[in-house]
């Protein structure tokens, strides 16, 4: 059968009967924190410390989609604190 | 999902393409011989791709390698299947063996990939980044890391949410979800078996606490971190963010431990430890770095120097064997040990472990074989049929063994058995024309 090129994941998905649940779960786990991050953010630079007990989240969890977050772009870090101890986050407008 | 059946024919197959296979398959090549490299992961390198530098010397690892692997991806002899994993292989003649082999579809055509990056950009999935080893997320959509050769996207379908704007932006339509797995009949007149080590699962040691206290870190993560490709902007606490400053290492993690089946010792972690030491005091300059030993064996050229180096610049060693660790509520972590001078038993508080895990055997190489046994030694690395007069030579006529698959060693070491199975396999084919 050919498949335009260009819109073969839709082949896969009609092939496969829909999107793999554990997949949309995932997403939708990461949107989620993501959203909760720039949201938190949006007020102005903060710690992995301050943005987990703003957000209730715990510390490593704040880390990891931050530093995710960094690295897609969508995040900036700013300064060290003053012990030279904790960097502190910002959205990349 | 639908197969195909291929059928090709090489001199020789070089399963595994770290740095063991990439030489074996280069010296093939340059002697004139048709070589097929085979490597179950999405680049070649194997680990030594991934580290940051390279002891005792403190080159820059990927300075090493991206050469070495260059000239393997460009030579005319070698074909390099990457994302392929080898099911069995057999004899069939005296100078033939048959291996079946299957290439998992990456869903990008890499020869039309311009690494432009726009899929990983566009891609609204976010997974755990192995190639970080889990500090940080990546895409479905992504390039595996930023010297990976082939320097190609890849999809990763278990979490491709197959929304298609990867496709959309991709300028060279090089995305392509029809693809499905190749299975192909290799015929080969030798193999060189590379296949490289695993690193222990230090969850296999809970009294470390790995994976409960998240400031507890194997050696390979901390590699990352000092690598130039980092996954912070510095070194880093994952447990929160914070710069440590009082790190510890913890050595013989799950080696030279018979209560975890790995009673070895694995050659690389006093060297690779007292590396990441002297890195880490050039990167955090305040910072205190406790190294935890039962022995040092600086046993190789400039090994010993390179130890005294460390102890110079304020690398503090202890002889003490960690018992427990545990967790305060800032996330620092207390090591109970016996000072083993002395007999007693101490505590010390640190704001980072890192575990040197100990080397053990890749899962699954004695059954690649049908018709014929490959044998292993007690630990289960391959067995050397003669150690001392052929090194490389295996239980199969015509199958050769190159680097950490025999068992625990270096760069340098893998490096050097990777020639010896190439000269060994070489000799082998020349007498079995």
């Amino acid at each position: 059968m050919e498949v335009e090129k260009g819109k073969t994941a839709k082949y896969l998905r009609e092939k496969l009967g829909g999107i793999p649940e554990q997949a949309k779960e995932r997403l939708k786990e990461f949107n989620q924190q993501k959203k909760k991050i720039t949201e938190a953010l949006k007020d102005g630079e903060l710690t992995v410390k301050q943005l987990s007990e703003k957000l209730e989240m715990p510390s490593h969890e704040v880390m990891y989609n931050l530093s995710s977050l960094v690295k897609y772009g969508q995040v900036l870090v700013g300064d060290i604190d003053d012990m030279d101890e904790y960097f502190t986050y910002k959205l990349n407008k | 999902m639908e197969n195909t059946i291929k059928n090709i024919t090489y001199d020789a197959l070089v399963i595994g393409g770290g740095i063991a296979g990439g030489e074996a398959a280069l010296n093939l090549a340059v002697t004139g011989f048709k070589v097929l490299l085979v490597e179950k992961d999405l680049s070649v390198g194997g680990k030594m791709i991934m580290l940051s530098k390279v002891f005792p010397t403190l080159d820059c690892s990927a300075c090493i390698t991206t050469p070495k692997i260059s000239e393997i991806s460009r030579h005319p002899n070698i074909t390099i299947f990457t994302g392929t994993e080898v099911g069995n292989i057999r004899k069939v003649s005296d100078t033939e063996f048959v291996a079946k082999v299957t290439k998992k579809p990456r869903y990008v055509h890499v020869a039309d990939c311009t690494s432009c990056q726009l899929c990983e950009q566009a891609c609204p999935v976010s997974v755990s980044d192995e190639y970080q080893y889990g500090l940080v997320g990546r895409k479905a959509a992504f390039i595996p890391f930023s010297i990976a050769s082939p320097k190609a996207a890849a999809i990763d379908i278990d979490n491709c949410t197959l929304c298609g704007a990867c496709e959309k932006v991709c300028p060279t339509n090089c995305i392509d979800f029809t693809m499905v797995p190749e299975t192909m009949n290799l015929h080969v007149r030798t193999v060189i078996l590379a296949t490289g080590f695993d690193l222990i699962d230090p969850k296999k040691m809970p009294r470390y606490g790995y994976g409960t206290f998240k400031n507890v870190l194997t050696a390979m993560q901390m590699e990352r971190q000092l690598a130039p490709t980092r996954p912070f902007n510095t070194i880093l606490r994952p447990g929160d963010g914070k710069m440590p400053d009082k790190l510890a290492y913890v050595l013989c993690a799950g080696s030279r431990d018979a209560t975890v089946g790995n009673p070895i010792c694995s050659q690389i972690c006093c060297m690779y430890s007292i590396k990441q030491a002297q890195l880490l005091m050039g990167a955090l300059p305040m910072a205190d770095v406790t190294i935890y030993y039962i022995n040092i064996r600086s046993f190789g050229k400039g090994f010993e120097e390179f130890y005294q180096q460390a102890k110079g610049m304020g690398v503090n060693f202890v002889k003490g064997k960690i018992g427990r660790i545990t967790e305060k509520e800032n996330g620092n972590l207390t090591l109970r040990y016996e000072d083993i001078n002395t007999g007693k038993l101490m505590e010390a508080d640190h704001d980072m472990v890192v575990l040197s895990t100990g080397v053990v055997p890749p899962k699954g190489i004695d059954g690649l074989f049908e018709g014929e046994t490959l044998y292993m030694d007690q630990f289960n690395f391959v067995k050397q049929s003669d150690p001392l007069a052929n090194p490389s030579k295996t239980s199969i006529d015509g199958v050769f063994v190159a680097g950490t698959a025999t068992g625990p060693m270096d760069i340098p070491d893998s490096i050097l058995s990777a020639g010896s199975a190439s000269s060994e396999a070489i000799s082998y084919l020349i007498q079995h024309v």
